[in-house]
């Protein structure tokens, strides 16, 4: 008896001390969330046209470069060898419209000691850029549904957060400071890419996010002081169950390969399915926020690195013919009354999409600057971005007739490729999640003395997409 | 280069250690979402999208506050209030203001060992009132590595109301002095 009323008495004792901290366990809730959007979008494009039909991009063919045109008798179908015949193409249209969405599941939940977990997967419907037909009668839809992020997070005020999953890191998208794109579809970081066709190479843009979702595992720390940072790791660029290797036979698209045929072509991944080099990645930020006299600050600064595959001869000789990735990236923000004014700037081994470069080649320079206004419902805005890169790499990569792995001096290379865009972009909020969006953008592609169009007669060096987008977006 | 990305990470992860009352944890919202590009301005993280499964605790709040503050209570709000302050110190499992029900999760104080308390609270009615709020305390102990249930002091939940009772006549008191 003594011993209840003990007990019960310390019950009551508690009640009146009161500990401060008593943190309420929460029952997981799952939530649906995601957008709807639907563009209208008028392009002029450098090189918008039908011709004979293309290759597939595989492991003998670069899969970034410009798509050949076709091949007769082992030879790159161009003006000056069809037939006599130069320019033999069709325009495409300008005009067309765009439909994308996506269903978000989120998972929360918080445990009696604090701890919040969770986990997010996003429903994409994506997948392809094209249809993709397999036999006459199978195929499967540019709309097909594919996951674009899922990962699970645990979190705690003490530690920080880990997340483990296909998700941006650090440097690619989670912590950047100075890219802003909170105005039409996002400038020149924005949805223009739907619009814009593989060719002339006028379409990809090194966007922070574009350096991939690869499944990895993210640390997350608390902020202190107004400083957070964060790590991450990934083994390789793939995401996603399973390995890659489908077939007993090595290439590309298997995960783990650490030298596989045809490498030299994939230091950029390949459209679509996660086909690259990138081996072992790692990113590191560290940003600081804050505000000045009212001022929102923030600055980021970060560096992203990796390790390549390697080229496998028939032979079986390996040969290294990357650079490890390794890029530093600083960005600032302030932000005061609706005005949002940013800049970034990135420095390092990188080709022109966040892949690794041949050995030999030059290092990547960005700058990238924006700034954007809001006033009631109404935000408007605008970005430029200028890279250089190396254009044409200075090395080819091939065997000779007897399997053996060669290096040759690319004698069209070593040129400088220059990459110019801008975009300027405005939206109105009609309802909490609903907006009308309008936005012109204009990328440029110049590297002197390359033929970067080549099923036009003449050397065209020089190209550019311009997109106009108008349309609606429904975030849910 | 990664020795020193890792030494420099240790170093944060130290510094971090010892961030007090400056320290808190980054929101989910907090980190850019490159996909967010096209959903933009959607809420992020935790209060993202539309329930599906659980209990929408933003909805209720946000319910609560458009039907004008507490009067979107169906008990009396300064008991309602005083239960919970009352009741704060153990982890909380479920509170419906509208069926005026409080029920915590087991809780171990800290000075009894080898036992653990679990507490429900009735609201009853809207009116202030000495006989307004029931509370239940349940008790179990462990035996031979077995929560076992116990009985409890018969004072334990009269005492409870007591308290309940005093911090809503403080609640109303200060409330009535504004």
């Amino acid at each position: 008896m003594r011993k209840i009323l003990l007990g019960t008495t310390a019950v009551v004792g508690a009640a009146l001390l009161a500990p401060a901290v008593a943190e309420a366990q929460e029952a997981p809730t799952v939530r649906i969330g995601g957008f709807f959007r639907a563009y209208y979008g008028n392009t002029q494009q450098s090189g918008r046209n039908s011709t004979t039909p293309s290759g597939l991009a595989n492991n003998t063919s670069p899969a970034t470069g410009n798509l050949q045109q076709s091949i007769v008798g082992g030879v790159p179908t161009t003006e000056t060898n069809v037939g006599g015949n130069p320019g033999h193409v069709g325009r495409l249209s300008k005009n067309d419209f765009s439909t994308d969405a996506e269903v978000h599941v989120f998972v929360n939940g918080k445990t009696a000691n604090g701890l919040s977990y969770g986990a997010v997967i996003e429903i994409a419907f994506n997948q392809q850029e094209g249809r993709n037909i397999v036999q006459q009668r199978a195929s499967t839809g540019k709309t097909t549904a594919s996951i674009d992020e899922m990962y699970a997070f645990v979190a705690s005020p003490m530690w920080g957060q880990i997340r483990f999953g296909d998700e941006d890191g650090p440097v690619g998208g989670l912590m950047n400071s100075g890219v802003i794109t909170n105005f039409g579809t996002g400038g020149i970081y924005g949805d223009r890419e739907s619009f814009v066709s593989r060719q002339a190479n006028v379409r990809t843009t090194t966007s922070p996010g574009s350096l991939g979702d690869n499944t990895k595992i993210i640390y997350l720390s608390p902020q202190f002081f107004g400083f957070d940072f964060g790590g991450s790791f990934a083994f390789n660029y793939n995401e996603g169950e399973d390995t890659g290797c489908s077939t007993n036979q090595s290439s590309g698209w298997c995960d783990s390969s650490y030298a596989f045929t045809g490498a030299a072509n994939f230091g950029v991944a390949a459209a679509g399915p996660n086909m690259s080099v990138r081996r072992n990645e790692y990113q590191g930020a560290l940003r600081w926020r804050g505000s000045l006299a009212g001022v929102g600050l923030s600055v980021t600064g970060g560096y992203v690195g990796s390790g390549a595959a390697k080229e496998l001869s028939p032979l079986n000789v390996q040969r290294a013919v990357f650079q490890p990735l390794g890029v530093w990236q600083v960005g600032a923000q302030a932000s005061a009354y609706g005005l949002t004014v940013g800049a970034q700037y990135e420095h390092g081994a990188s080709n022109f999409f966040w892949g690794n470069l041949l050995k030999g080649d030059r290092p990547m320079d960005q700058f990238f600057a924006g700034a954007s206004y809001t006033v009631g419902p109404f935000t408007i805005g605008g970005n430029y971005l200028i890279q250089t890169v190396e254009g044409a790499t200075r090395t080819n990569f091939g065997y000779n007739a007897a399997g053996v792995l060669q290096a040759t001096p690319n004698p069209a290379g070593a040129a400088l490729m220059r990459r110019l865009g801008y975009g300027i972009g405005a939206n109105y909020r009609l309802a909490p999640g609903l907006d009308i969006v309008a936005e012109y953008s204009s990328y440029t592609v110049a590297e002197r003395g390359r033929d970067l169009d080549p099923s036009n007669p003449g050397v065209q060096d020089r190209n550019t997409a311009k997109v106009f987008i108008l349309g609606t977006r429904l975030a849910f | 280069m990664k020795p020193a990305l890792l030494a420099f990470v240790a170093a944060l992860s130290l510094l971090a250690a010892c961030g007090g009352d400056n320290q808190r944890l980054v929101g989910n919202d907090e980190y850019g979402d490159w996909r967010q590009g096209r959903a933009r301005n959607r809420p992020q993280g935790a209060t993202a999208g539309i329930v599906v499964f659980g209990v929408d605790k933003d909805r209720e709040a946000r319910e609560a506050a458009a039907n004008g503050g507490g009067s979107g209570l169906s008990v009396n709000a300064y008991l309602w209030r005083a239960t919970l302050d009352t009741l704060s110190f153990m982890p909380l499992a479920s509170a419906d203001p509208f069926g005026g029900t409080i029920i915590t999760d087991w809780y171990s104080p800290p000075s009894a060992n080898g036992e653990r308390f679990r507490a429900q609270a009735y609201v009853l009615g809207r009116q202030l009132r000495s006989d307004g709020v029931r509370v239940q305390v349940f008790r179990q102990t462990l035996d031979h590595g077995q929560w076992v249930d116990s009985p409890v002091s018969g004072s334990t939940n009269s005492d409870l109301e007591d308290k309940v009772l005093a911090r809503a006549r403080e609640l109303r008191s200060q409330s009535a002095s504004r």
